[in-house]
């Protein structure tokens, strides 16, 4: 990334009212964070904690209660190509080609002229060259997240916010994808930050792990991974961290009952 | 397995399947026909030709009942049908050793209906021409309702041509209003806020209610006949855009929205295609009530078209004409529905994966 762009959460808290009672839910409370451009920060947490509303705060599809969410200093309003989100379900436009999905945003944004070739560069990248004329109802799961990855891409989008981008799949696929997506970032070093419910995948891909803690959602622990690409599941240090983080989810786990 | 004829691709071996066609690809998953099955696809084929040449020598062999006139318009009828049979029959075989498969299944598939179709004729003749069975003369056989089509067809062309005008209008006028009501109110709350009174309140009057209002409030009966038609499409298309737009996932918006849609490339980019199946269904649900619509009309009041032309016939006791219109409606009522079949087919072609 030739720019570098910090994204800052000041005392950021969320609270969702009930449809049924007139209870209210406090998805977060009083987060506190600062992340940069060249980071792939993990976000772990059991569920409910409140990881999917972080990443749609800072994508601005719903606003803070109280707080401030900003880019650059920028207060977040509203969504924007310049922050991609993958989520959990692929959610390809069912009605258009494969080829059409990824070249939705540049089309959306009149920017498709001249820039087919960025479509075409996409499909390769996911060796989908022979279903870009299918339709999604005819991909396996796999090859639906990996569009809906690209779709997102396509932007070049300085900030990359994935919900769950892998839960679907299987381990064989999801460990492939894994790699992928390190890949992708490693060329353009942007600032990743992936949900996950899985602590090896929040290791193995993560430049620095949250960990988070519900009722009320907050962070309880920051962790920097010192290690270089690629990683190895079972080498002393990776296993040490993975106790770390487990031992803090389960002391966090055991608290609340 | 190699050597059956039917299935000359069973040769394929796996190295090969990347150049298969899709006919290809189903042809090698079908299983091997036995003797029995093959049999029994021949007698099949040959059933309409078996049953048409049964319903000819009903007609010339058997005496009449009552006097008939120009007895042979529908032993040619009869006969370009089978003729025609055979013609599709011939296309499906020959195309069949070329290769392609698609037609001969589909006579295939379709040809026990058509032998059907010659049987009901040969007993819709014993009944009516042969025996008077069927009370003579108001259900005419069927070579009365031919000579009457021959006879009268300039009239009956020319009502053809002004219950599609009819119809053509009001429709147009229904569906398009209800795409704009029905897709604003599906995304607008406050537009739904105000038509969904309208819509509570005009929703369970059955069309024909209309027909005696506008009859005296419309300045002109054509203008009454469009309204009325035009209101019954107007109400299908209405509410099925505002429920398709509705239904629209929550997710498909907010992808949008991060990918760079503004909020009228959401409205036109994302709701509208997704409520598409929706919205289509309406127009189909719009088509039959218009047709509804459109005969009340033209038999209560309108002066022209082929209800009328049916009522005024029956007026005069001509049954075997009244029947001639009640054909051509039907065809043309099978031919606009099955149009709009072919539209759905090609604008929702993502819908079923690929496979048909
Ligand atoms: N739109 C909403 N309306 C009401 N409550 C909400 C809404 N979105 C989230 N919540 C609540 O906020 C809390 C946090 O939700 P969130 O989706 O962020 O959890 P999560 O950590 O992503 O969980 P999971 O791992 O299961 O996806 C939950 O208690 C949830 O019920
Ligand atoms: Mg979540």
């Amino acid at each position: 990334m030739d720019k570098k762009v910090v994204l800052k959460l000041e005392n950021v808290s969320k609270s969702f009212a009930k449809v049924e009672s007139d209870e209210v839910t406090h998805a977060l409370q009083d987060v506190n964070v600062t992340m940069e451009s060249g980071e792939f920060v993990s976000l772990v947490g059991p569920s409910g904690c409140g990881k999917s509303t972080i990443l749609r705060l800072v994508a601005g599809l719903i606003t803070p209660t109280l707080g401030k969410v900003s880019v650059d200093g920028v207060e977040v309003e509203k969504p924007s190509p310049n922050r991609g989100v993958v989520f959990q379900k692929p959610t390809l436009f069912p009605w258009l080609t494969v080829e059409k999905n990824i070249a939705f945003s540049l089309d959306m944004q009149g920017k498709l002229k001249g820039n087919e070739d960025k479509v075409e560069h996409m499909i390769k990248m996911i060796g989908l060259e022979n279903f870009k004329d299918d339709y999604p109802a005819q991909l396996s799961g796999g090859m639906a997240q990996r569009v809906s990855l690209v779709r997102t891409l396509i932007n070049e989008p300085e900030i990359l916010l994935l919900d769950e981008p892998l839960g679907a799949l299987d381990a064989f696929t999801r460990m492939h994808m894994q790699d992928e997506i390190l890949n992708i970032w490693s060329e353009k070093k942007q600032l990743a930050l992936m949900v996950t419910h899985d602590v090896d995948e929040a290791i193995y891909m993560g430049t620095r792990v949250l960990v988070m803690d519900a009722n009320p959602g907050r962070i309880i622990a920051d962790i920097k991974i010192d290690e270089s690409f690629p990683r190895d599941r079972s080498s002393a240090s990776f296993v040490e961290y993975r106790n770390d983080i487990l031992n803090k989810l389960h002391f966090a786990g055991k608290k609340n009952k | 397995m190699s050597e059956n004829q039917n299935q000359p691709v069973q040769t394929v071996n796996a190295a090969q399947l990347g150049d298969l066609t899709r006919s290809e690809l189903k042809q090698l998953e079908t299983k091997e026909k036995t003797a029995m099955e093959k049999t029994l696809e021949t007698v099949t084929l040959a059933l309409p030709v078996v049953c048409g040449i049964v319903a000819l020598l009903e007609y010339l062999l058997l005496p009449n009942y009552a006097r008939n006139y120009d007895p042979f318009t529908y032993v040619y009828v009869l006969c370009a049908f089978i003729a025609a049979y055979i013609i599709y029959l011939a296309v499906g075989v020959i195309r069949r050793k070329a290769g392609n498969f698609a037609t001969y299944e589909k006579v295939h598939y379709r040809a026990p209906l058509f032998a059907a179709l010659f049987l009901f004729l040969a007993v819709y003749d014993y009944l009516t021409l042969k025996t008077g069975t069927l009370t003579q003369p108001f259900v005419p056989c069927m070579n009365f309702i031919l000579n009457a089509f021959l006879k009268d067809y300039m009239m009956l062309i020319d009502c053809t041509i002004n219950t599609l005008k009819l119809l053509f209008i009001g429709y147009t006028i229904g569906v398009s209003l209800g795409l704009v009501t029905g897709i604003t109110c599906g995304y607008s709350k406050k537009a739904r806020y105000w038509v969904d009174p309208v819509i509570k309140f005009l929703g369970p009057i059955p069309t024909s209610t209309w027909v005696p209002v506008t009859m005296v409030v419309a300045g002109s009966l054509f203008g009454g006949a469009v309204f009325i038609i035009a209101l019954g499409s107007w109400f299908a298309v209405t509410v099925a855009s505002m429920t398709g737009i509705g239904n629209v996932d929550k997710d498909f918006f907010e992808a949008a929205e991060t990918l760079g849609a503004s909020k009228r490339q959401m409205v036109f980019r994302v709701a509208i295609p997704h409520a598409m199946p929706s919205i289509l269904q309406g127009c189909t649900q719009a088509m039959s009530s218009s047709c509804v619509a459109l005969m009340i009309a033209e038999m209560l009041g309108v002066k022209s078209g082929l209800g009328w032309y049916m009522t005024w016939q029956s007026g005069w006791a001509s049954y075997d004409k009244m029947f001639a219109a009640l054909f051509v409606i039907c065809f043309i009522f099978t031919i606009v529905t099955k149009c709009l079949e072919r539209i759905k087919r090609h604008v929702l072609r993502w819908q079923n994966g690929g496979e048909k």
